[in-house]
């Protein structure tokens, strides 16, 4: 098997005697097949026993070795060393975003763990259920692979720390607390109904920006990006009056009465009198010729979209 | 080469800047396109929060209406672009829904067939064009200016569905600039969100996204700031004077769309680009152009 020498730049820091963190260049010899736990496990025996990263596994099942590794949250036991060379030229490692390091690749998982708790993440079954425990209660394959997928999360914190909303909003619970969530949401016998959805919206629900980034990173394919947009759909139908729900509902309509989105409604619809904040920006907009006009035509052929709105339950416009 | 155009809302509205400068790209180089005007919006990852099936089957009427003219579609909105392919791979990953979405699209008379390709002007101009020949056709090459890609989201994720560049290292936006003659200026936050999906809801964390990537791409060097992506644009450009009220100091960078970047080194006339309509002046960047 091919080998080649490796520059691995880690970020060190120990509390001790660093006032901050400090990069460390190491120089590895590494085959195709080694990966980027490998390759610090033999750093750490050959090199320096002092440098201290989490790990236990080995296999992408404990979730305990998320790093940054060159700029993305990653499981160092799932991640090969050589495509990150090929790719990036050397192997940069750092602890995750996020969250505040300990030592070394050790960060600590407390504001982690706090959000996965905030969501309540256990089951609150029915009475139907706990009743007679002598029944087992089986749930139908498409209800089972939904919270299957979702019940795949190794609670890895790669999405968590990769969360461009977590890093601006610390009220945001994050990706894998709201992929919790709606695991219990889509589960038929968990009755939390209520208890589960009125609470998301101050949980930062809206906050999300759909980057994809949970989506991309997680190692278990969970897609907290989708659950997140399943549980708007709940919040929205329960009635969910804030501003995230409000922008939803005139996308739907805007769309409805023209089959494109209204600018001008979107944006007076959703803010109401925060539009205020805007007026310096709403006249150079206008001056330029940019501000979008409030009328707008409808496309040709609009009966078919409004039909398609019928057809698909939206029958009530 | 000839598309179904899928403009987008934002380039037919607030965008309308980029709308004529794709015109004038793709007259230049020969591009045909048939705009699909009857197609409704995408629904931008919104409308499907309210009803996702709803959300598919108007996409799915958009792909067939390309599908009867026999050609695929060319966007030139990354986040178009993402919507509608994350709903061709759904439609051909869940066949139950492919069938329900075609019963409902039977009953206005269109039906779909799962063959259309959805394609952004960035891919077009990569894969099917060409690079090379694209090269050959710039009359006025970028030299003297270090631009900024900025991806964005949809361009790149989740790359199971847009099947285009590396999510993690992406390379289409340098390449392109390459071939325009131009020189790349990498920062942190190259393929991260610009903050224009939150910027109703939270609108300071919105402004603070923005800031801070368009300081870093300042602070690489760069003279201007390119996307795909016209909500990218909205956030960037349109709104950089409320977001740089969280920075220090001014940012000022021009950000432009990539048709824009094209038809300048294409040889259009600045004053036919529409860069009066941006917030943030373009000609100390014009100026660094060398003749």
């Amino acid at each position: 098997m091919e080998t080649q020498e490796a520059v691995f730049r880690i970020l060190r820091f120990n509390p001790e005697k660093d006032e901050k963190p400090q990069y460390t260049v190491f120089h590895v010899s590494i085959d195709e097949q080694m990966t980027v736990l490998d390759a610090l496990e033999k750093i750490k025996h050959e090199q320096d026993p002092t440098l201290t990263f989490r790990r236990s596994c080995r296999s992408g099942i404990c979730g305990s070795c998320t790093m940054k590794i060159n700029g993305l949250a990653k499981l160092a036991c799932k991640t090969r060393a050589s495509l990150e060379v090929a790719k990036h030229e050397e192997v940069l490692v750092e602890p995750m975003e996020n969250m505040p390091t300990i030592r070394d690749l050790v960060v600590d998982m407390g504001e982690f763990w706090n959000e996965i708790n905030r969501g309540k993440p256990w089951l609150m079954p029915d009475e139907t259920v706990t009743s007679d425990i002598t029944r087992e209660n089986l749930l139908i394959t498409a209800q089972q692979q939904v919270s299957s997928k979702l019940a795949d999360c190794i609670m890895c914190g790669a999405c968590f720390a990769d969360c461009i909303s977590r890093v601006f909003d610390k009220n945001f619970t994050g990706p894998a607390s709201l992929a919790k969530v709606y695991r219990f949401v889509a589960d038929p016998r968990d009755k939390g109904g209520d208890e589960r959805i009125s609470p998301l919206v101050g949980m930062g629900l809206w906050s999300c920006t759909h980057c994809y980034m949970c989506w991309s990173q997680c190692p278990r394919d969970v897609r907290p990006v989708a659950a997140i947009s399943e549980l708007r759909t709940q919040s929205v139908a329960k009635g969910d009056s804030s501003q995230g729900a409000r922008h939803v509902k005139v996308f739907m309509d805007s769309i409805y009465k023209t089959g494109a989105l209204n600018e001008a409604a979107l944006y007076l619809e959703t803010l109401r009198l925060g539009v205020l904040k805007d007026l310096d920006l709403i006249v150079r907009l206008g001056l330029k010729g940019k501000a979008p006009s409030f009328f707008k035509k409808a496309i040709p052929q609009i009966d078919e979209v409004r039909l398609i709105y019928r057809l698909a339950g939206e029958g009530k416009r | 080469m000839k598309y179904a155009y899928y403009p987008g809302c934002v380039a037919k509205s607030t965008a309308s800047e980029l709308y004529d400068s794709t015109a004038f790209v793709t007259n230049k180089l020969g591009i045909e396109l048939v705009e699909l005007t009857a197609a409704s919006c995408c629904g931008a990852g919104v409308q499907n929060e309210d009803n996702s099936f709803l959300c598919a089957v108007l996409n799915a009427r958009t792909f067939a209406m390309a599908e009867s003219m026999g050609l695929d579609i060319l966007t030139i909105c990354s986040t178009c672009q993402g919507v509608m392919r994350q709903i061709k791979k759904q439609l051909k990953d869940d066949s139950p829904l492919f069938s329900r979405v075609n019963e409902t699209l039977a009953k206005v008379g269109q039906k779909y067939e799962g063959k259309v390709k959805i394609k952004h002007l960035l891919w077009a101009l990569l894969e099917d064009y060409g690079l090379e020949k694209l090269e050959a056709a710039v009359v006025k090459p970028l030299k003297g200016l270090k631009v900024a890609p900025f991806y964005g989201c949809y361009i790149l994720r989740p790359s199971e569905a847009l099947e285009f560049d590396d999510h993690e290292k992406p390379t289409s936006l340098e390449s392109l600039i390459a071939a325009l003659g131009g020189e790349t200026a990498h920062y942190d936050g190259e393929t991260k969100c610009c903050g224009f999906p939150i910027l109703f809801v939270q609108r300071t964390k919105a402004f603070q996204m923005t800031a801070r990537y368009l300081t870093n791409s300042k602070q690489a060097g760069a003279d201007l700031v390119v996307t795909p992506c016209p909500l990218c644009h909205l956030s960037l450009d349109t709104y950089q004077i409320k977001a740089e009220k969280h920075m220090e100091s001014k940012i000022n960078i021009p950000v432009l769309h990539l048709s824009q970047l094209v038809a300048l080194a294409l040889g259009a006339k600045p004053e036919a680009l529409g860069f009066s309509k941006h917030m943030v002046p373009m000609e100390k960047a014009l100026h660094k152009l060398k003749p």
